[in-house]
């Protein structure tokens, strides 16, 4: 029962941020100082008064604020976030064009993160204080200071310009419309570089947070119960040790969901992946606002939904967690 | 074609040099897929509600117009088989090409045309609005017979006619429809030797051929992909590759010219954007003192070393710009220019004659310059070489970025110091050139007009006159005339005459054919 | 405060993070005198390699002297970070204090407020700040603080938390001081070192965000920052690689420098914590 309730709130909670989103980001981006009708007028190399204006009206850019605001709000609720202004397509429909494509490569590199922060912070709790421990430590301490973007291009300059092994564009060899499993095959290979870009620094985030969590762990009365015991030590860590750490982990990955967005419009933009973070760049680009309003509303939904599944799986994970609050 | 390596020497010095001709004497080589590259999606493929390069060069082989132009920029027959202007300028009459069929097989009338000039294309595209302006009546004759009436004369009133400025669209796919929400829009339908296969989105934009297309030798080609390449870098690795065959003009970031040039399966050629003749320029806001002053504007082009800007920012494409018209286009008179060389001191020695001397720190005046957004490219290496050049004389020049509506938005309002931009001059002064200076044309709010506020009775009434002359000579009276005051003026701070390179693999052949270049279409484009 | 500093000074990490931030620190205050003519003087032709006369590290896209631009761009790199990072502490301490201070309603409301600003992508709402304000360097430190605060809040929120139930504060209310006084005068100095350490951590990331604003070109146009530099060559990265390369490599040893720096505070702060 009580933890009905606690999802409950917690989905109340989800909802108030969406609405909280809307209302934030509908006014940040009035005050901008553009008009996408001078834009789309000057695209077309001349320009006079009565074509902005009749580009203006129809785009509802002529009525005063809160009768934008309202509008919009209600077309929100019917599940309208307008259409866009540099594509003149629905918003919703250019980002759920591009939306999977962020999701795998997110999830990707999410995946390759947890698994080898996993692997490299266990080994360096295994005995602390060691040159594998200290190494660690460095290497998590340098994927943390290195510029993602930068990152990406050395990537690119190593494995595509210097060795070519892998592609530095894109998510599909261009031109070749492979099918099938050969289709997947190519994505897979454009999405190595992307991947491991974004991947390396959660990976040492998950590497310093599954040591400390392990060695502190390592301390509790049932590890040292269990070593009484005469259980392996590889056992005991994997069993006893490791399990328990996992705990603060998933929450560490619902707290980086918002980042591993914001991560994503450079290393996508870097690696010119066709997903959410180079739509969000255009987007900031062509001044495109309805498409802006969307991608952010969209990816806070996605984040504080994240977040939701994460908590949710945390209290189920970790019966001791406070419910409530 | 130019050799690669004499391209970048050679190209512009001699622009009609007779590399590519209208009749290429190649064989009949038939087939095969041209790959070729669109740095963004564009909005629509409708060609008059979205008139931009990219839009060109797809919609070019799609959409046709009614005269072409050859290199000597003489009008040629296209879906206008030959036309007639009357000895007073005023009556334009066209005779279509018999037999053309629209590609979902609707015959091609004199209606369509009527339909596209009066109707579709004045209320949606701001250039051809500008010379239908000049129409009284656009009537058809007969079902190939269309004329044009205009109320004066208006002597480059056929060039308003050609490939960008006047695509023919369908008249019983659009008329009486919401020509923004047509379904059309996303499957364009035409006259041309292409026709739209498939758009995949994020991916590519497919056109096939037209096997019924009214030119019984054309198109060549079976199938042309134009595939979505978002980042300059990607769209050099495409070029390197063989991803793709071609790689039109600003596909191709300027700084990586060295290595595609010496790339052997690679040829290179500047020619193909003459008729759109584009000028990099910087603007200045005439209302505000030092810019209202000439010395001033002199001195600052004094302190440019545009060599050195054509050289090192544009890593050799194109040549040093001497005044409103393009070298390469007609009305150039290189006789009357007043020229404005490399000559830091005489910028000094002009900045004290109008008493900007030097105040604390060695700082003259102090103002911002507007840089068109591009995300750190070409503009603002330009940009920042400038603002170098002329703190070497003085003056502090505040670099402002911003995004395309804020840019837009500025320049329209008058709210600026100076700016920078590129404009084409289309063939004719009268289309491209004279907006500029028109003050009729100082209108607030609206981008790229006279946004200068830059006013001279006497160019003015040449610019009036030369746009109606009928006489011969007459019209290249008044624009040497306005070259010479223009110059002498320093109406406006010409950089560079653009000449963009376009790459495209060895095997391709018969690219570009007249000074529009992709924009006329690839009908006979092959590849062997 | 002397076992702070002989703890900082145990851990030869923190030392030498000092002294390579102290290195960089002194390059980005003596570079207007070592090139006089600034960091955007064009000193021969663009793409010259590294060791060309005159050119230690080459020559970028427009001729200048990579060696000038990377001393420059320290200098917007530490300015940056640090400003913003000190701005972002000031919110955080305000509505941190705040919140943990006198709790119940106010604290649920401004944890709200945190929480929302945590949630939403960040760098996302940093992109629309900075290019609704123009880009320029005033803007790119609002945008940063606005986006970092809610860390510094958390960790305040904390502090005033545990400590406006101790005696001292109680002795404070009962002699009638105000709520400014006691925040600011009384729990404030107490709960400042760890305020200090978490701050000490955002200047690095702060400096990693500025560069990531400069090389999608919303920087200011008229400062060489690393960010720019690098943003300014993505194409000439297939041609000559040190324009990329070096000023990666120097936004990498900064931030390195600073959370060596500040891993070394935090260690000295908790010292049960690290071993």
């Amino acid at each position: 029962m009580n933890r009905l309730i606690y999802i409950a709130t917690r989905l109340l909670k989800t909802g108030l941020v969406a609405v909280a989103v809307v209302l934030l980001s509908f006014f940040l981006i009035r005050l901008a100082p553009g008009d996408a009708a001078v834009v789309m007028a000057g695209q077309s190399g001349y320009a006079d008064e009565t074509f902005v204006k009749s580009l203006r009206a129809e785009y509802g850019l002529d009525q005063p604020l809160p009768v934008q605001l309202w509008k919009y709000v209600t077309a929100v609720a019917h599940g309208d976030l307008g259409t866009s202004y540099e594509r003149r397509e629905p918003v919703l429909k250019v980002i759920l064009e591009r939306l999977p494509n962020t999701l795998l490569l997110d999830a990707f590199a999410l995946l390759l993160a947890m698994s080898g922060g996993i692997w490299l912070g266990a080994l360096a709790a295994r005995r602390p204080g060691s040159a594998g421990d200290a190494g660690v430590t460095v290497l998590s301490m340098l994927f943390h200071a290195v510029p993602q973007f930068w990152l990406g291009m050395m990537m690119v300059l190593v494995f595509s310009i210097w060795l070519a092994w892998l592609p530095p564009f894109g998510i599909a060899t261009m031109g070749a419309d492979y099918a099938g499993l050969a289709r997947l095959a190519d994505i897979a290979r454009h999405m190595i570089l992307p991947g491991v870009t974004l991947a390396l620094y959660y990976l040492a985030g998950y590497a310093r947070l599954t040591r400390t969590a392990m060695i502190e762990v390592a301390e509790l009365d049932f590890v040292k119960t269990a070593r009484a015991k005469g259980i392996g030590e590889r056992q005991v860590a994997r069993r006893h040790i490791l399990r328990n750490a996992l705990i603060p982990l998933v929450t560490y990955a619902g707290l980086q969901a918002s980042i591993l967005v914001g991560g994503s419009v450079l290393v996508e933009n870097v690696f010119s992946w066709p997903g959410i973070g180079t739509l969000a760049y255009e987007a900031v680009n062509a001044r495109d606002n309805p498409l802006l309003l969307g991608i952010f509303m969209v990816t806070a939904l996605l984040v504080s939904l994240f977040n939701l599944i994460t908590d949710i799986s945390y209290s189920i994970a970790d019966p001791r967690v406070e419910v409530g609050g | 074609m130019l050799g690669r390596r004499a391209v970048l020497g050679a190209a512009a010095a001699m622009p009609f040099a007779a590399g590519c001709t209208r009749s290429s004497a190649s064989g009949s080589a038939r087939g095969g897929v041209l790959n070729a590259m669109m740095a963004d999606e564009p909005a629509t493929l409708c060609y008059p509600l979205l008139n931009t390069r990219l839009t060109q060069e797809i919609c070019g082989n799609i959409n046709e117009s009614l005269l072409l132009l050859d290199w000597q920029f003489k009008p040629q027959p296209n879906l206008a088989r030959r036309f007639t202007v009357s000895p007073d300028g005023l009556t334009y009459s066209f005779h279509l090409q018999p037999g053309v069929r629209w590609h979902d097989g609707a015959p091609f009338t004199a209606h369509d045309v009527v339909f596209s000039c009066d109707v579709m294309l004045r209320q949606l595209n701001p250039r051809s609005r500008n010379a239908m302006a000049h129409c009284e009546t656009i009537r058809a004759l007969d079902p190939l017979t269309v004329e044009f009436r205009l109320r004066e004369p208006f002597n480059a009133f056929l060039l308003s006619l050609m490939a960008s400025c006047a695509p023919m669209m369908p008249a019983h796919i659009y008329e009486g429809t919401d020509f923004r929400t047509n379904p059309c829009n996303v499957r364009p339908i035409g006259t041309g030797p292409y026709r739209f296969a498939r758009w995949e989105r994020g991916q590519y934009i497919h056109l096939t051929r037209n096997d019924h297309y009214w030119r019984a030798s054309q198109p060549r080609l079976n199938d042309i992909y134009f595939r979505l390449c978002p980042t300059p870098e990607q769209r050099m690795v495409a070029l390197e590759t063989g991803a793709v065959d071609v790689a039109f003009a600003d596909d191709i970031d300027t700084v990586v010219t060295s290595r595609l040039l010496a790339n052997p399966d690679l040829i290179a050629s500047s020619r193909g954007y003459e008729g759109v003749g584009e000028i990099t320029v910087l603007e200045m806001n005439h209302r505000r003192w030092p810019f209202s002053d000439r010395r001033f504007r002199a001195a600052f082009m004094h302190a440019l070393d545009r060599d050195f800007m054509v050289k090192a920012i544009n890593f050799g494409q194109g040549k040093v710009a001497t005044g409103p018209i393009p070298s390469s286009a007609p009305y150039y008179d290189p006789k009357v220019l007043t020229l404005y060389p490399h000559d830091p001191v005489r910028a000094r020695a002009l900045l004290d004659e109008m008493g900007l001397k030097p105040k604390r720190g060695g700082v003259r005046h102090r103002f911002g310059f507007l840089i068109i957004p591009n995300g750190g490219g070409t503009w603002t290496r330009m940009a920042q070489y400038i603002r170098q050049a002329v703190a070497e004389v003085g003056l502090d020049m505040v670099l402002e970025s911003s995004d395309l509506p804020t840019f837009s938005r500025r320049t329209g309002n008058w709210d600026f110091d100076m700016d920078c931009n590129s404009y084409g001059e289309y063939g004719d002064p009268a289309i491209g050139t004279s907006r500029f200076f028109l003050s009729s044309n100082i209108r607030k709010g609206v981008p790229l007009t006279n946004i200068q506020g830059y006013v001279n009775p006497d160019v003015d009434r040449l610019f009036t006159q030369a746009a109606v002359a009928t006489a011969p000579g007459e019209a290249q009276a008044c624009y040497s005339r306005l070259q010479q005051i223009l110059t002498r003026d320093v109406a406006m701070l010409w950089m560079y005459e653009r000449a963009p390179l376009l790459f495209q693999h060895r095997r391709v052949h018969d690219l570009v054919s007249g000074p529009n270049g992709p924009t006329d279409g690839l009908g006979r484009t092959y590849i062997a | 405060m002397k076992d702070f500093a002989r703890a900082f000074l145990s851990r030869p990490g923190a030392i030498l993070g000092l002294c390579v931030f102290a290195a960089i620190v002194a390059i980005a205050l003596a570079a207007p005198f070592i090139f006089a003519r600034g960091p955007f003087i064009i000193v021969g032709m663009p793409l010259l390699p590294p060791g060309a006369p005159g050119l230690p590290a080459g020559s970028d896209v427009l001729g200048r002297d990579m060696i000038a631009g990377l001393a420059f761009g320290a200098r917007v790199s530490l300015l940056v970070g640090v400003t913003s990072t000190l701005v972002a502490a000031g919110i955080g301490v305000l509505l941190g204090a705040a919140a943990g201070y006198y709790g119940g309603l106010v604290d649920d409301l401004l944890m709200r407020v945190t929480e929302f600003f945590q949630i939403i992508p960040s760098f996302v709402l940093l992109m629309v700040l900075v290019a609704f304000l123009k880009p320029s360097l005033a803007s790119t430190v609002i945008g940063i603080a606005l986006v970092s605060w809610p860390q510094v809040a958390r960790v305040a929120r904390g502090e005033f938390m545990a400590l406006r139930a101790r005696e001292f504060v109680e002795a404070a209310r009962t002699l009638g001081e105000s709520d400014v006084h006691i925040i600011f005068a009384q729990i404030l100095p107490n709960a400042l070192p760890p305020i200090v350490v978490v701050s000490s951590m955002m200047v690095g990331s702060a400096i990693l965000t500025e560069s990531a604003l400069s090389f999608l070109g919303l920087g200011d146009p008229n400062l060489m920052s690393w960010g720019s530099m690098i943003g300014g060559s993505r194409s000439a990265m297939w041609v000559a690689w040190w324009t990329t390369v070096l000023p990666g490599l120097a936004i990498m040893v900064t931030v390195l420098a600073l959370n060596f720096v500040g891993d070394g505070l935090n260690a000295a702060l908790h010292p049960r914590r690290h071993r």
